[in-house]
């Protein structure tokens, strides 16, 4: 047992904490998009409220990601070698500040608060999103740990 | 939300507040070069609309009077305290003897909190409030008597207590009415007297919480005493909380004095106030708060006469036929009926009083016209209003410009106090509440005129004090006596309203698209009660049947004797 966890600790290195954090955002800004939507087609008070807590969730959790990240860059080289690195750390910065204008749209009271500038924000935090994913993926050299002490 | 009064003690500069925000979108309106004074007058400037990512802010932050301080006045006036030491004075009425009932008041709470702008809004309140502390008791009547008609206050008695929420008094046939944020109470009550201890009979239940954005319900009664009118504010900034939230509201009530009975008399009033008929011309007038968040010079709160089943545009349409973006769906034929209001103040001035000058003591100058109390702004970078103003009239008309006559109630980014209801008291002189000073403020003429008897605030007089002694320095006899019916807007043609129990919606011509099913509409899908029943309901009706505006809809009138809202606790906690 305690071979294994030095095997673990000295063999692999350990998935950075912020990809925990990560699919909060990304999750919470689709799902807004979702709500907007649905606000947009059914003029229902819900999803406005949805949509705007989602944004909210996603900012807070997505800020702390950023941080937990920007700190784990900083702090683990192997992190730097094998992680997407900073350009993903500054796309995310992107999302977020999108996002955050978003939100302040969202604030508005009544139909102007979604319609058109708050959908149109959240499909374009959506793309950012999803590009966001490729491009971690796309630049991630190696899988991190995970999958592999089961081997 | 100028006109939300939980905020009376807030100071925020939100612009610092939000400064993370950081960004050039945030909106200003220093810098600007609009004349606000284009804003004042029967035909105010009204720019394009300018929705901001962070709409402006400033509240100033009550530092209250320190002793021998008070606001200033211009020659020819003085001001004195009448009364200080009160918990949010918000109205004052004379009783047709001189006594002058003050009502103290707070908001309700429980305002259900939707959205992450309600929390964070609350949390920066919260920072300005700068930590409550034992709050005193408020929802309270007081009523005050100067015996010796010398200005000065000899007596003071608190003569209800616990209420909930009230603001509105009138008083007729030994009866006092006062609205308390859920109903209309009526406490029989003879002049004179110096405590109530019967329990109020809920006269008609009105639109309260638990949401309760625009809570104040003030009370006018008519000429011909037979009507009383209630003003019963929206429940949004613009309908946020949707529109089933408003019904009955944005709106003034016309109320049966005797049954109870009530119908909308006119809509489309965001927040209406300082309800009081005009003595010279008979007509009901009110002040009204306009929505915020359109920019800073949008739109323009008013003074407006009320006219019988009129529609002034809330939420569809502002100051006549501007629609408002932010409603959806639009309903253009409603903003085809809203009508533009007599007399603009200016934008986010958050006029909350209103009374007539006519028969008043002062000076000749302030003779024929009304004086409005403005609460003061907060949507907007530089305040606005925080002062009483006077507009004069000419032929039952507000014409020119607004004056200032009170004013001196900020001091550079702190106030001392702000103004609210306005009244003339037994003596002829003008009162002023001042909730965030807790003083009642009394400026009379410089030199010591007084008018011979009193007149109450609904224009009532002591029987045996006839119109004809009313040598007041002007209009005496026209300050609509109760036993002399004029004009009567609450006239005849009022069938239903005088049926007990019969409630009927004014203005709205057509009705709703009836029960049955449109052939070949869009049917929408049916809820799952009636599916299992088989029932569909019927699709929307389309094109040519009108539908009344929610804020159309009163709320029927509960029997004689159910009269218990369980809301209403006169005597409860608070």
């Amino acid at each position: 047992m305690e071979a294994e966890t030095e095997h673990y600790w000295r063999g692999e290195p350990a998935r950075p904490i912020a990809n925990f954090l990560i699919p909060f955002p990304a999750v919470c800004f689709t799902l807004a998009l979702l709500t907007d939507l649905a606000y947009w087609q059914t003029a229902n008070l819900m999803w406005q409220n949805f949509s705007a807590w989602l944004l909210f969730v996603g900012e807070v959790v997505g800020g702390l990601a950023l941080v937990v990240g920007i700190v784990e860059l900083l702090t683990r080289k192997s992190l730097r070698a094998t992680g997407p690195g900073w350009g993903y750390v500054i796309l995310g910065a992107i999302i977020l500040i999108v996002a955050f204008f978003n939100s302040l749209i969202h604030a508005g009271d009544g139909w102007t608060g979604v319609v058109p500038w708050g959908l149109a924000l959240s499909a374009v935090t959506f793309v950012l999103v999803v590009v966001a994913a490729i491009v971690g993926r796309a630049t991630t050299r190696r899988h991190p740990a995970g999958a592999h002490h089961h081997a | 939300m100028h006109d939300r009064p939980p905020f009376i003690r807030a100071s925020l500069l939100a612009a610092t507040c939000l400064a993370f925000a950081g960004s050039p979108a945030t909106a200003q309106d220093g810098g600007s070069d609009f004349d606000i004074s284009t804003q004042i007058g029967p035909a105010p400037v009204l720019p394009d609309p300018a929705q901001s990512l962070l709409p402006s802010m400033k509240v100033a932050e009550v530092i209250g009077w320190q002793n021998g301080q008070t606001p200033t006045v211009p020659e020819g006036l003085t001001i004195t305290a009448y009364a200080s030491d009160f918990a949010n004075p918000r109205t004052v009425h004379t009783l047709p003897n001189g006594d002058v009932l003050v009502v103290q008041s707070r908001g309700p709470s429980g305002e259900p909190q939707n959205r992450p702008k309600d929390f964070i809004r609350g949390w920066i309140m919260a920072m300005a409030h700068g930590g409550g502390g034992e709050q005193k008791p408020s929802n309270i009547v007081t009523l005050l008597r100067d015996t010796n008609r010398d200005g000065k206050v000899d007596e003071r008695h608190d003569l209800l207590t616990g209420l909930n929420s009230p603001f509105g008094i009138a008083w007729a046939d030994d009866t006092l009415y006062v609205a308390a944020t859920d109903a209309i109470l009526s406490y029989p009550y003879k002049l004179g007297q110096t405590e109530i201890t019967a329990e109020p009979k809920v006269l008609t239940p009105l639109p309260g919480g638990p949401i309760d954005h625009h809570w104040t319900k003030d009370l006018a009664l008519s000429p011909d005493g037979k009507y009383l009118y209630a003003s019963v504010g929206s429940n949004s900034n613009i309908v946020e909380n949707g529109l089933e939230a408003e019904k009955g509201r944005a709106a003034i009530w016309q109320v049966d004095r005797q049954t109870g009975a009530s119908r909308v008399f006119a809509s489309g009033l965001r927040n209406p106030n300082g309800l009081t008929f005009n003595p010279e011309s008979g007509e009901l007038y009110a002040v009204v708060n306009e929505r915020d968040e359109l920019g800073p010079n949008l739109v323009p709160d008013y003074m407006t006469s009320v006219k019988e089943g009129a529609f002034y545009g809330w939420p569809w349409s502002y100051y006549g036929q501007h629609v408002d973006p932010r409603v959806h769906p639009p309903r253009p034929d409603m903003v085809e009926k809203a009508i533009p209001p007599d007399y603009a103040l200016s934008s986010h001035v958050a006029a909350l009083g209103l009374t007539f000058s006519y028969g008043s003591a002062l000076p000749d100058r302030y003779a024929h016209g009304a004086f409005i109390g403005e609460h003061g702004s907060w949507n907007r970078s530089f305040f606005n209003g925080y002062r009483v103003v006077y507009v004069p009239f000419e032929n039952g008309k507000p014409t020119g410009k607004a004056q200032d006559v009170v004013t001196g109630f900020l001091d550079g980014d702190e106030a001392h106090g702000r103004p609210v209801g306005v009244g003339i008291d037994g003596t002829g002189a003008l009162l002023v509440a001042d909730d965030a000073g807790n003083t009642v403020w009394r400026i009379a003429a410089a030199n010591g005129d007084v008018t011979p008897r009193p007149i109450g605030t609904d224009g009532q007089r002591l029987p045996g004090t006839s119109a004809q002694q009313g040598s007041a320095p002007t209009g005496g006899n026209n300050a609509g006596a109760a036993e002399e019916p004029r004009g009567a807007p609450a006239g005849s043609n009022n069938g239903g309203a005088a049926t007990p129990g019969v409630v009927t919606p004014g203005g709205g011509q057509g009705t709703t698209g009836g029960q049955q099913p449109r052939g070949d509409a869009e049917a929408p899908a049916a809820s799952t009660d009636e599916q299992l029943t088989g029932e569909a309901p019927a699709a929307p009706a389309t094109g040519d049947t009108q539908e009344p505006s929610q804020t159309e809809i009163a709320p029927a009138t509960l029997p004689q004797g159910a009269g218990e809202t369980g809301a209403t606790a006169p005597n409860g906690p608070q």
